[in-house]
């Protein structure tokens, strides 16, 4: 048994810090032993800022989640995000060598090299290149091109990059505070897996994690990621609005989003006012309902059109069957569902993890869609469970729709 | 095998000359000497001969034979312009078959404040394209002279196309707190020299998608308008992250304001230009860095070029004019062409021009209660390693001052005429009451769309009324 069936997915948010610890079944199910976290500080917009207070959350965290499920962590799967972080798609092309007509192994390696020699900036490295498709001597959709006769292998790939020295940062925080770092995620794409399942991937779906300082997308067509990426808005922001409009401290600012925050205008009586309570029950300041409703109406609106833009811009929008799906911490907040569907006009659910058992009112929740993702994400990634290069392989596709 | 030569002597060559107005003007001569700028005459002009004669520029002309009588202007502007009014004539030579002048000139002082408006005009005369590189004193140096800078800012910005201005304060903010003095003014020198040896390139070199005069002339169209204003960004940069860090040092230009000023420009000038080794990949790379800062209206005017002479640097230089509030006319609009009366300078009238403002240049001035030190020691002295930083100021800008900032107090310049006060007006309705304020993000790195900074919040920039 050389498998470890326990894995760890570390995700470092901008509100909170979060380390889920699952068991891994054969079956591809996951049960969910612990879940640990700690208020997050020094990361704004999803990249840590202060590298000592990062470095003691994360601690906290993990400990947290280690008393949780007794484990001992030796290692994560850590979830990365950001503003700069960006995804394309590219075709990788490969001349079969004059020797042989068979398409083996080795030339999976050399089309996804070929694949990764774009021009990205010099400052980047790559996080992720997803297989999409095979073509062979330009035959449409292969799937598996192995021992099939051709000249040219080629492959589409969605890449995934993003500064290098702020991925690393990440990866140095966690390592410093103990744990290794076994493979460095995307947050969507881990999210994603938790989300969907086949069917949605296969009709397409774009899955929005509006987290605390990022909004990370990823958008999935015919069963491949087509398009991914980070806007650094997210809740930080909405309180950050509501601080500056209502006048009030970022910690009230917090609890009124959340107790009070709805996305949908009009709703509320003229002149209805909230009253601020302090700890003591003091009645403090008033503010009125609609006002702190248009903030942050005006805000999500705004970083909905602007994802909008985005996605219009590569024309997947309208072929989304399975339509939106919503999750991460502001999703909580009223009605912004509709607002989505308003905008992107498709349904939008609000969802969280799903296809796992265990704690469950853990995975329940949708700020921690992206922590059980990594878990997922690891799962399938666990490289000695299938044997064989092609096992593997065939692993690596099925996570992300191929099969 | 066939041999092309590229016959550089049979391009229509535009002739430059920078010219060195007063104490400041020609310590940025110096500079520009040491840089190696090719390609352009160097004119010194002072009144002051003995600055005149520690010049390294090739022609110099000295200004008041009879007014000064050798000596500076003793930072009195009247004098200055007494002078420069004398020495029309030889002005007027030094300038004549220019297509492009660059004047360099530090206001506040007296050859540089009073001359200026004289050798712009004088200049535009001869066809020229003017632009004005011009330096605002330090706030310690009074408020007198500060006044008399502005004024003298006000006039230039009417007689040439463009005016770049730079205020000595904040010099201090592209210079390291523990620089020596001598190394901020050398700093600030070498970012000036850098700013007029860009335009100068732009202008002249061949390129392989060639920018030049006309193009130039595009981007700074009616920046010579009032309430408009220029802006201007130049980054070198060498290694493995050239292209990004050439970029990012072009928008690090205090003018720039980190690119956020861009958003609201209509044509933008983009001049890349590197040693053989620049790459397709890099410029792409720059120019997607930098699209993501201008708005889809903007009209780009790209340029880029091979410069053997770079090595392994690329060079970036943005330019761009911001229209002021009143909506800009998008036609050729005739040049206002000055028009000097009740001076030995005065040009009849060009025909077909609509002469805007028709008045002295001797600014009929209220006498000051209070005696105005003459000061002996040549301007030059005090004027001398006037430089760099930011100008623009804030309440300029046709979008929201994206910083709080306490500059408010710095109100436009006095404006003793009707005509002055218009673009007065304009900048007034700008004055944001409250600074927009970017909160818990204000240190954070902002996160830029299409131009927008969208950590200001939402309502604010939407103008939602909260309240």
């Amino acid at each position: 048994m050389a498998r470890d069936p326990i894995v760890v997915g570390l995700e470092i948010g901008t509100s909170k810090i979060c380390a889920v610890v699952g068991e891994t079944r054969g079956d591809g199910t996951i049960r969910i032993l612990g879940v640990g976290q700690a208020p997050s500080r020094g990361v704004r917009k999803g990249e840590i800022v202060d590298f000592e207070t990062a470095g003691k959350c994360i601690r906290e965290a993990l400990v947290d989640a280690e008393e949780k499920s007794d484990v001992m962590i030796g290692s994560v799967y850590l979830g990365v995000t950001g503003g700069h972080i960006v995804g394309f798609n590219n075709r990788g092309a490969v001349n079969i060598p004059e020797d042989r007509d068979e398409i083996c192994e080795e030339d999976f390696e050399d089309v996804q090299a070929s694949a990764r020699e774009v021009s990205i900036p010099a400052q980047n490295m790559f996080v992720h290149s997803i297989l999409k498709n095979y073509y062979v001597d330009g035959q449409d959709g292969v799937l598996n091109p192995i021992g099939m006769l051709g000249r040219k292998l080629e492959a589409d790939f969605h890449i995934i990059h993003g500064v290098a020295t702020r991925i690393k940062n990440s990866v140095r925080c966690v390592k410093e505070v103990g744990p290794d770092v076994l493979d460095v995620v995307f947050n969507p794409l881990a999210t994603a897996q938790v989300l969907l399942d086949q069917n949605q991937k296969g009709l397409g779906a774009l899955v929005v994690d509006f987290g605390g300082g990022t909004m990370d997308y990823l958008v999935y067509v015919d069963g491949a990621v087509r398009q991914s990426g980070s806007l650094a808005i997210g809740g930080d922001h909405i309180t950050n609005d509501i601080s500056l409009g209502l006048r009030i401290p970022m910690a009230k600012a917090e609890r009124l989003k959340i107790d009070e925050g709805s996305v949908i205008l009009g709703n509320s009586r003229p002149g209805e006012v909230i009253v601020l309570k302090d700890e003591t029950g003091f009645a403090g300041k008033e503010v009125e309902r609609e006002m702190l409703n248009t903030i942050i109406h005006c805000r999500v609106r705004e970083a909905f059109e602007l994802l909008k833009k985005r996605l219009e811009e590569e024309g997947h929008l309208p072929f989304l069957g399975a339509g939106l799906m919503l999750t991460g911490g502001c999703s909580l907040l009223k009605g912004i569902n509709h607002l989505a569907e308003e905008i992107f006009g498709m349904p939008a659910h609000l969802t969280h993890a799903q296809t796992v058992s265990g704690l469950t009112s853990a995975f329940e929740n949708p700020q921690f869609s992206t922590a059980i993702g990594l878990i997922k994400y690891a799962d399938a990634m666990q490289p000695e469970r299938p044997t064989g290069l092609f096992g593997r392989l065939r692993k690596k596709l099925s996570i992300f729709g191929m099969w | 095998m066939i041999q092309l030569h590229r016959n550089s002597a049979s391009q229509p060559d535009v002739r430059i000359k920078v010219i060195g107005l007063g104490g400041a003007g020609g310590n940025v001569l110096d500079r520009l000497l040491l840089d190696g700028l090719r390609d352009a005459e160097l004119v010194a002009i002072n009144t002051d001969a003995q600055a005149l004669t520690a010049s390294v520029a090739e022609q110099k002309v000295q200004l008041g034979r009879t007014t000064t009588r050798g000596l500076g202007a003793g930072g009195d502007p009247e004098i200055g312009y007494a002078a420069a009014e004398e020495g029309a004539e030889e002005i007027r030579r030094a300038v004549e078959g220019a297509q492009l002048i660059i004047l360099c000139v530090g206001l506040g002082g007296g050859t540089g404040s009073g001359g200026a408006r004289i050798v712009a005009s004088l200049a535009r005369e001869q066809k020229a394209l003017v632009i004005s590189f011009a330096t605002l004193p330090f706030s310690f140096e009074g408020k007198r002279r500060r006044a008399q800078a502005d004024e003298a800012l006000a006039a230039l910005q009417r007689y040439s196309d463009v005016v770049i201005h730079f205020e000595n304060d904040r010099m201090g903010d592209s210079v390291a707190p523990l620089a020596g003095i001598h190394e901020a003014f050398v700093t600030a020198d070498q970012n000036l020299s850098q700013s007029i040896r860009a335009i100068a390139r732009v202008v002249r070199q061949r390129g392989l998608v060639h920018i030049g005069f006309d193009e130039l002339a595009t981007a700074l169209r009616g920046a010579g308008e009032s309430g408009a204003h220029c802006v201007f960004g130049y980054g070198e940069a060498e290694g493995d992250n050239r292209a990004h860090e050439a970029l990012a040092r072009a928008l690090k230009n205090p003018l720039m304001n980190k690119g956020r000023m861009l958003e609201s420009a209509r044509n933008v000038l983009v001049n890349i230009a590197g040693g053989p080794s620049m790459t397709l990949n890099e410029v792409n790379i720059l120019m997607e860095e930098l699209n993501r800062h201008i708005s889809d209206q903007t009209r780009v005017l790209f340029g880029t070029a091979v410069d053997p002479g770079l090595g392994q640097k690329i060079s970036v230089t943005v330019v761009s004019a911001l229209q002021g509030q009143a909506p800009p006319v998008v036609e050729l609009k005739p040049r206002p062409i000055a028009r000097v009366e009740s001076s030995p300078v005065s040009v009849p009238p060009a025909p077909a021009i609509s002469a805007p403002i028709a008045e002295p240049f001797v600014v009929p001035r209220t006498p000051e209660p209070e005696p105005e030190p003459v000061r002996l020691e040549p301007a030059p002295v005090i004027l001398a390693p006037v430089v760099v930083a930011e100008a623009v100021p804030l309440f300029d800008e046709p979008e929201p001052a994206p910083e709080p900032t306490p500059e408010p107090a710095r109100t436009p310049p006095p404006q003793p005429k009707p005509a002055k006060t218009k673009p007065a007006a304009a900048k007034q309705e700008q004055m944001q009451f409250e600074p927009v304020t970017r909160g818990r993000f204000e240190k954070s790195e902002p996160t830029i769309v299409d131009g927008q900074d969208l950590d200001v919040p939402t309502f604010l920039r939407r103008n939602v009324k909260v309240r």
